[in-house]
């Protein structure tokens, strides 16, 4: 009897097993091996080369603290260190000091062309970062017309305005490129704030300064955080910036970059990249630990409409302070368009009318605007494909494992570029087992790793939108799993991938922080050969590219957000 | 050709593993007939819903069985049952004509294109929708009480063997809400489909269903027609769920006699005598037992304390108590009458079927109760249901 019943349950249980639907476990296993393989091993490798003492060799007999203890004994090390904490924390800062005042104006004032800031406020960090430092050094280097100009006027003075190069020139331009995150964030904290509140302080009887420091900016607060540690990790993993304005300051990924192409230490290189690891997870952490305290209800239920201030002086006030920001912010970009056009640019004026700088380009880099596209658009795709279904499981099957998968995928949102290149080169570079070193393949892994948390925010996104029961009624009606996802659900998140997509697209064509240690003579892309024109002084054409570059990537942006019926500012939030 | 359903001991715990596992379904057993349109009901976190989920497959059960007709489905997806379901969201595809909408089951069993065209029409003649077909525009365009018909016609285009649904009504207004559940009930005549319907609205459920389940916390209390549940009550959860009821503290004042009557005092203004068919509690009664007297507002009337001094004088006189609110609903006049705790659970609901003569409110006036009508309960705590009946999803 006993045994009958047992038989009889494993019977059950398997025909239960038959019947399922595997179909989505099959494919869900392959977002799986591929983070386990590309993601999960480097790390792991990444962490035993740290270990193992300077030079090339992963040794697990003698595993030893030697390659961290340089940051106790080399002073070059300690700089770097302190220069990297300098110049994050004080883009923190200046970024928030330019980006709140112009959220509230533009949240809070009644002012024209609302929409002309918003969609150029989000300029300076779509367009490549490395660009505006390098045409802060035609304004600013020790040649730079601005700086020129200027030290013409106070030189009788005893002023001497200092050269862009240093941390205070990094600073500077990281500050200019990363303040549309504060700017965004905080101006949709000040508009969806609930205007009742600041009334209710009012019929208290606060006067209007009681109110912003009581109400207003406590409320903002946490919007102003997020906004902080977007800043605090773009500036900790950025290497364009520094590399260009850096001088003889090294921050970590200089550093980190220097270990690996000046001495092929891979291995202290691996240490760096985990400090530069810990203290973005450190920030992180300690940001949503201030932030969690401070969470409130902003989005107000009921849609009373924001008190604009329209005192013409507040007006006048705002629209000039948004204006010069927007101009300073935009300026590289103007200097580049001129810097094309011409052979040289040292005094007040360009000089050398040319075209030459463009017809050069077909000859001379035809193979790195291919690698470009084919890299960009190969590794958009498999990103696409990745991320869509990372955010499908997690957010729709929720298996146990679901959490660490979620993890593994938003991980590299705290990874700099040139980590996950350190990462990639621990696990496949030199004599592996699957050896990738200077490969396409190499950059193309590092790419989609590094953006897939793009695309499954955004198709995570457009999935939570997504009401559940459209997907179980088309079950009910008979359809299996992959028909209902085929009709039902892809159809109804496309907008979201393709909105990722295109971001991811626009925002590959011009990374260099990755590809800077993995390329290969084979495998240049556009922003490398940009870069090197710049460090060998071709100005004139690396403008050009610069340009090239810049057009495009506004062009894909601008295209998808008309396409998609959105306004441009909407595309910060994967950016 | 209808098919039954039956449930078998049909257990459903969610996190069974986890830290605090929720025991949603306990040992649910019974059987729907075929062609019958049947209700769920209970007030939120009862558990019909979960047991509609199970049923649809959308949920799999921890225990026990589900059949339709003789089929166990038990371990069968959804997509393999063969059944229709509407939704309380509608889930229709914004992205889709109504048309296409309709048309999805059809195309998922590869029907071939000049069936679906006929199908689609002669169903959305059914729901009272043919010139919506015409302009074929996206669900998102239609009106609640559209969307409702066409979410109705898509579960029903593909002949499905159960049809089930989720709280259909709880989407639209009040007047279309009323329409739609006589319109629903109409079309499930017709097409002589195997119904389920959860809601948690017992006026609904008494309105639509040829039978009533009324699930508390994953068990059915009781199941029945409309009349049975309002007038036979098994418990008191059930009798407060069902229409309005007012409870008193009783107590048993003699033994019982042969067929278990026996008189049961409210204080010691009321002795009732109630029929022995309404006696809701296991075993003989005792004196001195605890009892709950239940009694519907119809069978309770008010008299005015002075004239009821002068005329019937003594123990007959009721409970007194004050009147708080009185509403003139037309047919009837309601009466909320404020009595002591140690009397009743909550203000009493009497309703008159004409004004008592010199009543205003904040007058004193007695209760009495209609004894042969009264029902008589196993003592609970049933105060929390009134206001869970209230909520609306």
């Amino acid at each position: 009897m006993a045994a009958d019943s047992t038989r009889t349950q494993t019977e059950s249980r398997i025909e239960r097993l038959l019947q399922k639907d595997w179909t989505p476990y099959l494919i869900f296993a392959l977002p799986l091996l591929f983070l386990v393989l590309f993601l999960f091993w480097p790390l792991a490798t990444t962490v035993l080369r740290a270990l193992s003492g300077p030079g090339f060799d992963i040794d697990l007999g003698n595993l030893s603290l030697e390659n961290f203890n340089r940051f106790v004994t080399s002073p070059m090390y300690q700089r770097s260190l302190r220069n990297s904490f300098v110049v994050s924390v004080s883009s923190v800062v200046f970024a928030s000091l330019i980006g709140l005042p112009m959220g509230y104006f533009v949240a809070r004032v009644k002012m024209p062309f609302k929409n002309l800031f918003l969609s150029i406020g989000i300029l300076p960090i779509i367009m490549p970062s490395f660009i505006g430092a390098f045409s802060w050094v035609i304004l600013l280097g020790r040649q730079g017309i601005i700086r020129h100009f200027l030290n013409q006027i106070f030189m009788p003075f005893g002023i001497v305005i200092p050269s862009i190069y240093g941390l205070w020139g990094i600073i500077f331009a990281m500050s200019l490129t990363y303040f549309p995150f504060v700017f965004l964030l905080s101006y949709g904290a000040f508009s969806a704030a609930n205007p009742m509140l600041e009334e209710a302080a009012m019929m208290m009887g606060a006067r209007r300064p009681r109110i912003m420091r009581t109400i207003t900016l406590p409320l903002v607060i946490p919007s102003l955080g997020a906004g902080a540690i977007l800043v605090f990790i773009r500036s900790m993993g950025n290497y364009g910036i520094p590399a260009i304005l850096g001088g003889d300051q090294y921050v970590l990924p200089t550093l980190t970059y220097f270990r690996v192409t000046g001495f092929w230490d891979l291995n202290s290189a691996a240490a760096i990249a985990m400090v530069s690891v810990a203290i973005t997870g450190a920030a992180l952490l300690l940001q949503k630990y201030v932030i969690s305290r401070r969470e409130y209800e902003t989005v107000s239920s009921s849609r009373s409409e924001q008190h604009l201030h329209t005192h013409w002086l507040a007006r006048l006030i705002a629209v000039a302070y948004c204006t010069l920001v927007l101009i300073v912010a935009m300026l590289p970009n103007i200097t580049i368009i001129i810097m094309s056009f011409f052979e040289q640019w040292r005094g007040l004026f360009p000089t050398g009318f040319t075209l030459e700088n463009y017809l050069r380009i077909p000859r001379m880099v035809s193979s790195e605007i291919f690698n470009s596209l084919f890299l960009s658009i190969t590794a958009s795709f498999i990103t696409a494909v990745l991320g869509c279904m990372v955010a499908y499981i997690t957010e729709r099957r929720r298996p146990k494992g679901a959490v660490i998968l979620d993890l593994a995928v938003m991980a590299p949102f705290i990874l700099p570029g040139i980590v996950v290149s350190v990462a990639l080169l621990s696990a496949f570079s030199g004599d592996t087992v699957l050896p990738l070193g200077g490969t396409f393949m190499i950059i193309l892994i590092a790419f989609v790793v590094r953006r897939t948390p793009y695309v499954f925010r955004s198709v995570v996104a457009s999935l939570t939108q997504l009401d559940e029961t459209l997907e179980e009624s088309s079950m009910i009606m008979g359809a299996n799993w992959l028909y209902t996802f085929r009709r039902v659900t892809l159809p109804l998140i496309m907008s979201g991938i393709i909105a990722g997509t295109i971001l991811t697209f626009a925002t590959l064509l011009q990374e260099l922080s990755t590809t800077i240690l993995l390329y290969s003579a084979r495998t240049r892309t556009v922003p490398v050969r940009i870069f090197s024109a710049v460090q060998d002084g071709y100005f004139g054409q690396g403008a050009a590219l610069s340009v090239m570059l810049l057009v495009t990537v506004f062009i894909v942006v601008y295209a998808m957000n008309r396409m998609l019926g959105r306004s441009i500012s909407s595309s910060f939030k994967l950016g | 050709m209808s098919l039954s359903m039956t449930y078998e001991g049909v257990e459903k715990v969610f996190d069974p593993e986890g830290r605090n596992p929720v025991r949603a379904l306990n040992s649910v057993s019974f059987t729907i007939e075929p062609g019958e349109l049947f209700c769920l009901l209970g007030p939120s976190g009862c558990g019909k819903t979960t047991l509609l989920r199970c049923t649809a497959g959308l949920e799999s059960i921890t225990g026990g069985k589900i059949y339709y007709g003789e089929r166990d489905v038990t371990t069968i997806p959804p997509f393999r049952r063969n059944i229709g379901m509407v939704f309380q969201s509608f889930a229709l595809y914004p992205h889709m004509s109504v048309y296409e909408n309709v048309a999805y089951g059809m195309r998922v069993r590869k029907v071939p294109e000049e069936t679906i065209r006929t199908k689609v029409t002669e169903i959305m003649d059914l729901v009272g929708l043919p010139d919506v077909l015409k302009r074929n525009p996206s669900p998102t365009a239609l009106s609640g009480g559209q969307k409702q018909r066409v979410a109705v016609a898509r579960a029903l285009v593909y002949d499905p063997e159960i049809l089930l649904l989720d709280e259909p009504l709880a989407n639209l207004d009040a007047k279309l809400r009323r329409r739609m559940r006589a319109e629903i009930r109409r079309i499930q005549k017709v097409t002589g489909i195997t119904t389920i319907f959860v809601t948690h609205d017992q006026e609904e459920a008494m309105a639509i269903g040829d039978r009533l389940a009324v699930l508390r916390d994953g068990n059915v209390e009781q199941l029945g027609s409309s009349g049975e549940l309002y007038h036979e009550p098994q418990n008191a959860f059930v009798a407060n769920f069902i229409g309005k009821m007012n409870f008193f503290h009783g107590n048993v004042a003699s033994a019982a006699g042969a067929n278990r009557e026996s008189p049961v005092r409210i204080g010691n203004e009321l002795e009732i005598r109630p029929h022995s068919e309404r006696i809701k509690l296991e075993g003989p009664l005792s004196p001195g037992q605890d009892v709950l007297v239940g009694a519907r507002p119809e069978n309770l009337s008010i008299t005015n304390v002075s004239s009821a001094a002068g005329e019937a004088g003594g123990s007959g006189g009721g409970i007194v108590g004050r009147v708080n609110v009185i509403q003139n609903l037309g047919q009837i006049t309601r009466y909320e009458v404020v009595v002591d705790d140690a009397y009743a659970i909550d203000a009493l609901e009497v309703d008159m079927y004409a004004p008592v003569d010199g009543v205003t409110e904040g007058d004193e006036v007695a209760v009495q109760v209609n004894g042969e009508k009264a029902l008589l309960f196993a003592p609970e705590t049933v105060a929390d249901t009134v206001a869970e009946e209230e909520e609306v999803s």
